[in-house]
Parts: structure tokens; C-alpha cells; sequence
């Protein structure tokens, strides 16, 4: 569904991904690890368009993405959360979660009036039966920023599944839970793949790749130096390199 | 072929003599892009600040029979002052990401310092000393103007002595380590409001020079100089590239014959509008100016 | 009672003046042009009922035509730059209006006399309204109306999605894009709107003054107009029309008797508002206080 092909991005010297080969297939949860700098948040925003590669490529359902903004990858089916959480601190809950229904296919095929107002019965329900799924109903009216953390997470990655993606990234959403909401969020992103969402998933918290993903990509100074099961990934020598260095 | 080399002749000239009157909006220029440098924001009531300075100047010239120079220095002070009083009153209590905050705070600044000259002047132009006025080079077919050589060479000195202190004193060095990187300058002791406000100080002493420079080649001194000032200020800073003193002094150069040129072959009404559609031009084409670091600050 | 119909349309206008900012600010586009915009409708409905006997409502319609016009292609290279220097863009362009009229010389002759705009002697003899017989009184009400529908339509635009949409392009660019938005018709149709209604602004000032000075169209005027919504605070257009009236009926008229001190005063104000409330005087949080005290509930779906 998702192929990366030979991509390379540099920042002057610095080659945060480099000539990287990838593919994510349909229905798949996919992991992404890899030491910190390794590239893998540069290699989220070269999937969604925020940055532009220096070389190589992304086609997604064999559609080249190149030249396409964020927003109109979006329109293709790919979606992202943020690793520091980018919600709309001024708007509340519902408009974070009514503004990201903008580019679905059911909402640009109305006609204009209706989709300025956003108003209607089923989007009404589809917002709501979204708010339930997060444990969010109580807080429709609340105002982004003055959430709990944990509930920002979670409007983040409702605002996210919203747009009703068929690709969804998520950048290291697990960052800063504890045990329990681990958990929560393993439950979660499993219901997300029975709704059909193929996942690509970056993480440091181990608990939760190893227990939810079905294959895993190791990458380390922005290319791929493992890649298979989570069980092979645990075993890998060259993995355990690049996390914990050489014993020499 | 007579005509060709009269016209040529007469527009080199333009050229040269405005290049030679661009050393002012140079200094304005880089006292703008000095702020901006150092704290990402626009001082709106900057050239305000310089053109009161002029005004204190000729206050010496007017009062005490001051000779040329000490009218400069007093200028240079007076708008040193006024600079500091900017910051104090427009900067220094914003916090510190609110640019639009303080943005306004300046406009009002600007207001402020303008309606002051204003009523202390009763709003009409006064004449402003100029030196060498009647001095007058001939090299071949050109005329240099004394006066507008010596406002060059002021600018010189002026820039010179600005870039020793930036680069060879510590004061120099702890504002330039302000302007990179504020909170890591804090962590090392660095006084951000008194390195700002001594940027502030400094800015104002160019802005001070700059607005004697100005009257001195013009001759008259008039409240409505201000907004135009700040306007083509700003111009030569962006045009510069924000940030950047090198590109402060040659794109003011540039607008300063630019702006002549234009004067010269469609007169005074249409040419500040072609000096605009110049800065609309860069901001379109080459938004970082000619030596701008990258924009990421909103 | 003249004195205070003055007041009162003067008020009018810098509310539509206002407004015009306060979409654009929303939108995080902080725009200098209203003053460009304005004048361009001003001058452009005057010219039309002056030089071609149209009639005031399509006049103003085709003024407003016009400015958006004009705003929308100012829309294209004012998303190239950010924050303060799309600040100076839009100064420049203001100034390059101003400029513009300035040296705009159209003279006509109409019954033995000479009207149009006269270049650097600015455009007298805007009569529509002696003309016609309009009343004082009724030319302060039909500028009302038209304040109340713009008011009235940016309210209600912001209960929808239109204003989350355009709120949240504001707030985060990348996360909006990230999101579907598509920042750049946002954007450029923000400044179009705002463009339309500085160019209703306008339309309505000329007529009401029956005489441009170039003088009008400065960055002084530019700044009351971001002033208003950035004193009145973003969260609903009462901000907006509140700064309208304090900024101009308190400062600029009521305290006339201090004569020409009042600028100096207006200048020190600002500062002082800017150092002691940087949101504005109305922000989230007293407009929340305010609900809670006067127990509205707010439905889902609205600010």
C-alpha cells in the first residue's frame, strides 16, 4: 500500500534518511524503531508532505505523492499525529474533531453551503460516536488546551482517524503514558485495524511495539539496518547494537 | 549623440548623488534590521526616536550656537535616549513570543513621539544646519556635492565604529549571543534586558546620526519626515535581508540611487511608489532579502 | 445632533474597517492593506457615482467587487511571507494605494463645473447624498444596516465551521494542513473577504464625507484597523465593535477639549493597553467569566 522507495532526505551534511527502502501492506500494523535520531520522525513528515526528499520517492497505493501538501495526501487517505501533540488549543473538543472532517469523500461531495455549515445529522452522530470512542463524550465542550494530557492524546489521535484515513501514522503516541494507558492505546489501535486503517507506527515504548505491530523496521542513522517479526527484531544482534552500542 | 552622453552624464550623476544620500536610509536600515536581529521584532517608533534626536540636535544648534559636530553628538545621545525609553516602555514588559503586542506598543510610541515634535515645533519645518553645503567638487562633467560626501563619510565612520563594538568588545559579543540564542545567552549570565536595551541604545545612536545626516543633506528638519522615513527604513532592511548589517548598508545604498533615478525621470509624486513596488518585489521574489537568514520566525 | 450622526457613522465604518482586520487576524494574517483596500473602494464608488451617475447600492457593489478583487490578488504573495514581514507587505501596499490616488487625476466636465478626482488635490464634491435628498438621519441608518448584516454574518459564520476552520488555520498551519484544511484558500479567501468589506467601509466614507484626501489612506488608518480586533480580542466581533467605541467615541471625540494633546494620549494609551492586556480587552477568559456570571450554556458545535 505504502512504498518507499530510495529515499534520501539531507539536511546540508547531515543525511537524516538515507536511500531507504520501505513497503507497508494493506491491513498491516507496521512498527517503525529506531535510536533517537535515527530518522524516523524526518521519515513521517516525508510520508505526509511537510518535508520534500532530496531524492527517491513515495507512492501511495501506486500514486506518486510527490509535490502533494499535507492536505491533499490527506484527501488520498494519509493521516498523522504529532509527536508533541498539535492540537487546536483554542477550539474545543467538537471543533477540533469538525474541522478534520473537512476533505473526507462523503464531505466534499456535498455542496458548498453544507460544508461551510458542518451541520447535519450524521456528521453530528459521526462526531459523537468518534467522542465515544475516546472516552471524550464528557468533554465535547472543553476547550483543547485545558485537557488532561492523556485526553490530548487521545483527541489527537481521534482528530487524526477523523479524516477517515486509510493510512495512519502515528508518531510516537505513547510517549509519557503509563502502564495502563499503554494499554488503552493497544486496545485502540487495534480496533483501528478491524475499522480497516492500515497503521504505521513510530515508537520508543517497547510494551506497546512489540505487542500490537506485526512486523517491525529498524532503522539507525536514517537507513534500514533490520527489518521482520517482533520476535526476530528482539533477537536481532545489529538491533542490539544500535541501541545499547558495542561491548567490546 | 551630444544628448546621449548629456543624458548619461545627468543619470550617473543621479545615481552617484543618491547612492551618496542612500548612507542615510543605510543607517536607519541598520538600526532597524540591529533590533530585529536581536529580539525578531520591529521597532515601529524607530525612525521616530531618530528624527526626535535630530530635533534635540538642532535644539543645540539653535540654543547654544553648537558647532556642527556637537549638534551629531547631541543627536546621537538625545535619540540614544529616546531608543532606551522605546524599549523601556514598549518591549521590555511584552512577553516576549507577543510580536504583535509590541509591534503596536512601537506604533503607539510612534504617535507619541511624533505628536511631541509636533506641538513643540508648532508642526512647521525648521532649517536645519549643513555643512559644505557650498562646497562643490568637479571631476570631468560630474559635480560632487560637499555636503552629501561628508553625510557619506559620517556614515562610514559610523558603521565602522557600529561593527568594532559588535565584533571586537564583549558588550558587542553578549548581543550578538542574545540575538542567536536568548535563553542559552540568560544561562550563561547574560542580562537579556540590559543586553537589549544597550542594542536598543546603540540602534538609536545610528538612528540619531542618521536623522542629522538626513536633515543636514536636505536642510530642513519637518515632522512629516517620519512615517516616510520609517517606511523606507524598514524598506532597506528587508530589502537587506532582516537581521543582516552588511545587507542593511547596501540595500540602502541601492534604494538611495534607486530612489533618485526614479526622481529624476518621473518626478517626486510617482517616485516613493516606485520604491515600493521595489520592496514588494524583493518580499515576493526574494522574501530574505539579499543577505536575510532563512525567516522562521513568526 | 449633527455632531453625534457624525460620530456615529464614524463609528460605523471603523466597525466595518475593523471587521475587515479581524478576519484576516483570525486566519493569523496580520494585514496592513485594510487602509489600501479601502481607499481603492472609496475612491472607486465615488467615481462611479460621481463621474458616471451610477446609483449608491451598485456603486458600493461594484467598489466592493473591486476591492475584493484587488484583495484576492494580494492574497497570492502575501501567503509567500509570514508575521511581521507580511506586516511590511501589506504597509507597502497600503502606501502604494495612497500613492496610487495621490497621483489619480480624472477630471470630467458635468454641467459647466470640473469633478472627479483632482490628483494631489484629493476628490471633492461627492454629493450622492445632497443630491438625492437624503436625509442625515437616513444616511446614518442605511450605513448601519449594512454594519449589522456584515456583524451579523461574521457571528454567525463563526458558529459554524467556517470559523473553526478559519480559527484553526490561525492557531497551527502545519497542524491545519496536516488536518485537510487547505490553508491556502483559506487564507486567500479570508483576505478577499476582508478586502470586501474595507472596500464597504470605504464606499460608505466617501459618500459620507463627500471629500478624499490621500491623507485618509495612511498606515495611521491602517493600524486603527488592526487595532480594533487586536484590543477587542478574537473571540467574537462584540470585541471588536466594543474598541470601536471606546478607541473613537472616548478618545477621538470625547476628549476633543484636550485638544491636539489627544494623540499624544491616544499613542501613550496604546501603550499602556499593549503592556497591561497583550490579548486584548476581551479575551477567552473574560468572555468565559462573563458566560458563567450571566449562566449561558453553550451548545456543541459553537464558540
Amino acid at each position: 500500500m505504502l512504498e518507499i522507495k530510495t529515499l534520501s532526505k539531507h539536511f546540508g551534511g547531515v543525511k537524516a534518511v538515507d536511500n531507504l527502502d520501505l513497503q507497508v501492506e494493506r491491513g498491516e500494523i507496521m512498527g517503525l524503531i529506531g535510536p533517537n535520531g535515527s530518522g524516523k520522525s524526518t521519515l513521517v513528515n516525508l510520508v505526509c508532505g511537510v518535508l520534500k526528499p532530496t531524492s527517491g520517492e513515495v507512492i501511495f497505493e501506486g500514486n506518486p505523492m510527490a509535490g502533494q501538501v499535507p492536505c491533499a495526501r490527506l484527501r488520498h487517505g494519509i493521516a498523522r499525529t504529532f509527536q508533541n501533540i498539535r492540537l487546536f488549543g483554542g477550539l474545543t473538543v467538537w471543533q477540533n474533531l469538525w474541522v478534520a472532517r473537512n476533505s473526507t469523500e462523503d464531505i466534499r461531495s456535498q455542496n458548498i453551503l453544507r460544508r461551510w455549515l458542518g451541520s447535519g445529522t450524521t456528521l453530528k452522530r459521526e462526531i459523537e460516536t468518534m467522542l465515544e470512542f475516546s472516552n471524550l463524550a464528557d468533554k465535547a465542550d472543553v476547550l483543547a488546551s485545558n485537557l488532561a494530557f492523556g485526553e490530548q492524546r487521545r483527541l489527537e489521535l481521534a482528530r487524526a482517524v477523523a479524516a477517515k484515513p486509510r493510512l495512519l501514522l502515528l508518531d510516537e503516541p505513547a510517549a509519557g503514558m503509563n502502564q495502563a494507558e499503554v494499554a488503552e492505546l493497544e486496545q485502540r489501535i487495534r480496533s483501528l485495524r478491524e475499522q480497516g486503517i492500515t497503521i504505521l507506527l513510530v515508537e520508543h515504548v517497547m510494551q506497546l511495539v512489540m505487542g500490537v505491530t506485526d512486523r517491525i523496521t529498524v532503522l539507525n542513522f536514517g537507513s534500514k539496518i533490520a527489518e521482520g517479526s517482533p520476535n526476530d527484531i528482539q533477537e536481532n544482534t545489529a538491533v542490539q547494537e544500535a541501541y545499547l552500542g558495542h561491548s567490546d | 549623440m551630444e544628448d546621449f552622453w548629456y543624458e548619461f552624464v545627468e543619470v550617473t550623476q543621479t545615481i552617484s548623488d543618491g547612492l551618496l544620500f542612500g548612507s542615510t536610509y543605510a543607517l536607519i536600515g541598520v538600526g532597524f534590521t540591529l533590533i530585529f536581529g536581536a529580539m525578531g521584532k520591529l521597532n515601529m517608533a524607530y525612525a521616530a526616536a531618530a528624527l526626535g534626536g535630530a530635533y534635540a540636535g538642532l535644539a543645540g544648534f539653535v540654543l547654544i550656537k553648537a558647532p556642527l559636530v556637537l549638534v551629531f553628538g547631541i543627536s546621537a545621545v538625545a535619540a540614544a535616549v529616546l531608543g532606551y525609553a522605546i524599549y523601556f516602555a514598549c518591549f521590555r514588559f511584552i512577553p516576549i513570543n507577543n510580536h504583535l503586542a509590541a509591534l503596536m506598543a512601537s506604533v503607539g510610541g510612534l504617535f507619541f513621539i511624533d505628536e511631541v515634535v509636533v506641538h513643540v515645533t508648532r508642526g512647521s519645518p525648521l532649517t536645519f544646519p549643513s555643512m559644505f553645503g557650498d562646497v562643490f567638487f568637479e571631476i570631468g562633467p560630474y559635480g560632487i556635492r560637499g555636503d552629501l560626501i561628508f553625510v557619506f563619510v559620517i556614515g562610514l565612520i559610523s558603521t565602522g565604529i557600529l561593527l568594532y563594538i559588535l565584533f571586537k568588545t564583549r558588550l558587542g559579543l553578549a548581543t550578538r549571543a542574545v540575538a542567536q540564542q536568548d535563553v542559552a545567552a540568560r544561562l550563561c549570565g547574560i542580562g537579556v534586558h540590559s543586553t537589549n536595551s544597550v542594542t536598543f541604545a546603540i540602534a538609536g545612536v545610528l538612528g540619531g546620526i542618521a536623522g542629522a545626516m538626513t536633515a543636514a543633506a536636505v536642510g530642513v528638519l519637518s515632522p512629516v519626515m517620519t512615517v516616510p522615513l520609517t517606511i523606507k527604513g524598514i524598506i532597506v532592511a528587508v530589502i537587506g535581508g532582516l537581521g543582516s548589517i552588511p545587507g542593511a548598508i547596501i540595500a540602502g545604498l541601492f534604494v538611495g540611487g534607486f530612489e533618485n533615478v526614479f526622481l529624476y525621470f518621473r518626478g517626486i509624486d510617482e517616485r516613493d511608489m516606485y520604491v515600493v513596488a521595489l520592496l514588494f518585489l524583493f518580499l515576493v521574489f526574494r522574501p530574505n532579502g539579499l543577505f536575510g537568514t532563512a525567516i522562521t520566525r513568526d | 445632533m449633527d455632531y453625534y450622526l457624525n460620530l456615529i457613522n464614524t463609528i460605523g465604518i471603523h466597525t466595518l474597517l475593523g471587521l475587515s482586520a479581524y478576519l484576516l487576524i483570525l486566519t493569523g494574517q496580520v494585514s496592513m492593506a485594510q487602509a489600501g483596500f479601502f481607499g481603492i473602494g472609496a475612491y472607486t464608488a465615488a467615481i462611479l457615482t460621481v463621474i458616471f451617475e451610477w446609483s449608491i447600492l451598485s456603486a458600493i457593489g461594484a467598489a466592493m467587487l473591486v476591492s475584493g478583487g484587488v484583495a484576492f490578488l494580494v492574497g497570492f504573495p502575501a501567503l509567500r511571507v509570514r508575521g511581521l514581514m507580511l506586516v511590511v507587505a501589506t504597509i507597502a501596499f497600503s502606501e502604494f494605494a495612497r500613492m496610487f490616488f495621490y497621483n489619480l487625476k480624472w477630471r470630467v466636465v458635468r454641467d459647466g463645473a470640473e469633478i472627479g478626482p483632482d490628483g494631489t488635490m484629493g476628490f471633492a464634491e461627492i454629493r450622492y447624498f445632497n443630491d438625492n435628498g437624503w436625509l442625515n438621519w437616513e444616511v446614518t441608518i442605511f450605513l448601519w444596516v449594512f454594519v449589522a448584516v456584515v456583524m451579523a454574518l461574521i457571528w454567525w459564520s463563526d458558529k459554524t465551521r467556517i470559523g473553526a476552520v478559519l480559527r484553526a488555520v490561525g492557531e497551527d498551519e502545519l497542524a491545519a494542513d496536516s488536518t485537510g484544511i487547505n490553508v491556502t484558500v483559506v487564507k486567500i479567501a479570508a483576505m478577499t473577504a476582508g478586502g470586501v468589506v474595507a472596500g464597504l467601509a470605504g464606499s460608505l466614507y466617501a459618500h459620507q464625507v463627500t471629500d478624499l484626501d490621500h491623507h485618509t489612506f495612511t498606515v495611521l488608518l491602517a493600524t486603527f484597523a488592526i487595532a480594533y480586533p487586536i484590543l477587542g480580542g478574537l473571540s467574537n466581533v462584540f470585541g471588536t465593535l466594543i474598541a470601536v467605541l471606546f478607541i473613537q467615541g472616548l478618545l477621538v471625540e470625547g476628549l476633543r477639549f484636550l485638544g491636539d494633546w489627544r494623540m499624544l494620549l491616544f499613542g501613550a494609551l496604546i501603550i499602556l493597553a499593549m503592556n497591561i492586556k497583550p490579548l486584548g480587552l476581551f479575551d477567552n477568559q473574560t468572555i468565559r467569566i462573563l458566560r458563567n456570571a450571566l449562566g449561558v450554556k453553550r451548545r456543541s458545535g459553537s464558540v
